[in-house]
């Protein structure tokens, strides 16, 4: 079903070369001199998880269009529990983003390089609870909502304010001096554990925001992937008796 | 003539306004890369880079007020895609205007919806780098309705050369990332002159970001508002030649379409 969104892989694909190669290069010439060593590196790892993020939530996208087309009933009549096909959607929403990115996280290793391979295998593994956390996420909002076109407008604010008030883009020590309260909500921000994990497990460990790590962003990951998956279960079951999704 | 070309700025606004969700999320996007991406890189930015821009929330004020301008005028090409596919257009076609009016009041109204949708954020970079002087405020006025135009244009181009939504939506991310990344939105034009003389920028990038109508616009802005970079010609000439080719391309690509079968 990934495979249909052909097009906006390409338009995601065109956006990830545009970050890199413009805004993070630039960027990191405009940069304070300490931070600007480090920059490129630091801001392509948040780059490949803004697409994480972005990629994970399309699950929401086909929901919609499964009650628009009648696939829904289907779903219904096939010999599985709602439970076990809720579940499915979250991880297989989560799976299919890791498929996407893994392109982009090879050539990310190729211009970052990888300093531990072992870390960085723990890191990916447990990102895996934040695909399935952000396609829950996902599955929730677009179970509640009954219009399409709302979905994705909330998607589209809630986006640009989990990206930004998260380290994806910047070091958190500078969102420290430019608002506590920014600074405050960045670091209870799932997108902020998944990058440092990732930043971490490419060894950029310059500027990390959580500790210890990795079991401090992994925790919160945890908690993120079971508090969205099984919220998103829930209210996912219950909308799905009695044609409620129409 | 004029009464003609209101009628479809008027039906072009109404559709405008029925989108009030889609605005409001595109203000919160305008904002929220204002109020917390700029506020942190203002933080971020190197003295050397602060002293040719004051503050960085101060040189992106302008920057994010004309990404919002490309990004409500770029919306009418969305609606002529879609007439065109669903075939809305035989509509347009039985009405008692002419071609040409159709094609010039369709421009014209995605010109003048950016500039609706531009103001309030034009309005809080005034409030935040001081008010211009009447002329200067027609100046820019002036040249962001040039902007406009030309991006309306620019759309209406695009979605009258494919009957594909994907096709479109595709070419518009790439017109989009392109022209945003590689421009003098986010980051001083000097700098990315700067990576060109270093060999680390190709030139034809260089040469595109100088030549890239939203740097036009953004930094005719900044030269009134903030005295740097100095206020030229060539942001004026620019804008004028933008909008010229994209608004006489659009139109005559619009009534092509429009009349095949």
């Amino acid at each position: 079903m990934f495979l249909q969104y052909k097009f906006l892989i390409i338009m995601r694909a065109i956006w990830f070369a545009a970050q890199v190669a413009f805004f993070g290069l630039i960027a990191s010439r405009m940069v304070v001199p300490e931070l600007a060593d480090v920059y490129f590196e630091y801001y392509v790892a948040g780059v490949v998880i803004m697409m994480l993020y972005s990629t994970s939530v399309f699950i929401g996208y086909d929901i919609f269009e499964e009650a628009e087309h009648g696939v829904f009933e289907y779903l219904l009549s096939l010999p599985v529990s709602r439970r076990e096909l809720v579940l499915g959607r979250s991880i297989g929403g989560g799976i299919r983003s890791f498929i996407f990115i893994g392109p982009i996280v090879a050539i990310t290793l190729f211009v970052i390089g990888l300093a531990n391979p072992l870390n960085f295998l723990i890191a990916f593994s447990a990102l895996f609870l934040f695909a399935f956390g952000v396609s829950g996420m996902s599955i929730t909002i677009a179970v509640g909502l009954k219009s399409g076109d709302r979905f994705d407008i909330l998607m589209g604010v809630l986006n640009a304010f989990i990206i930004r008030l998260s380290t994806t883009m910047y070091p958190q020590v500078f969102v420290q001096d430019a608002s506590q309260l920014y600074a405050a909500l960045t670091t209870i921000n799932p997108v902020t554990f998944a990058s440092d994990l990732f930043r971490w497990g490419v060894g950029i460990e310059k500027y990390l925001t959580i500790a210890p790590m990795p079991l401090a962003p992994i925790l919160g990951l945890t908690a993120f992937f079971f508090a969205f998956t099984f919220v998103g279960v829930t209210v996912y079951e219950k909308r799905l008796e009695g044609g409620g999704w129409q | 003539m004029i009464r003609a070309v209101a009628h479809i700025i008027e039906y072009d606004f109404r559709n405008f306004l029925r989108y009030k969700w889609w605005l409001a999320g595109l203000i919160s996007m305008n904002l929220a890369d204002l109020l917390i991406m700029a506020v942190v890189y203002n933080q971020m930015v190197s003295p050397a880079i602060i002293e040719e821009i004051r503050s960085y929330f101060n040189f992106f004020a302008p920057g994010v007020t004309v990404l919002g301008l490309f990004a409500s005028a770029f919306m009418i090409g969305r609606e002529v895609n879609m007439e065109v596919r669903r075939e809305i257009h035989h509509y347009m076609l039985s009405l008692p205007i002419t071609r040409l009016e159709l094609a010039m009041g369709r421009l014209l109204a995605g010109g003048l919806r950016g500039m609706m949708y531009m103001s309030p954020l034009l309005l809080t970079t005034f409030v935040v780098l001081g008010f211009p002087s009447a002329v200067q405020l027609l100046v820019i006025l002036g040249a962001l309705f040039l902007l406009a135009t030309g991006i309306s244009g620019l759309s209406i181009a695009i979605a009258a050369s494919t009957t594909s939504f994907e096709k479109f939506v595709t070419a518009r991310g790439l017109v989009y990332y392109v022209l945003f990344f590689c421009s003098s939105i986010f980051y001083p034009l000097s700098l990315i002159q700067s990576l060109g003389r270093e060999g680390i920028m190709p030139i034809p990038i260089v040469v595109l970001a100088e030549l890239n109508p939203l740097s036009s616009g953004a930094d005719l802005i900044r030269s009134f508002l903030l005295g740097n970079p100095p206020f030229t010609i060539r942001m004026i000439s620019n804008l004028v030649l933008f909008s010229a080719i994209f608004a006489t391309t659009a139109m005559f690509a619009y009534m092509r379409i429009i009349e095949r079968k």
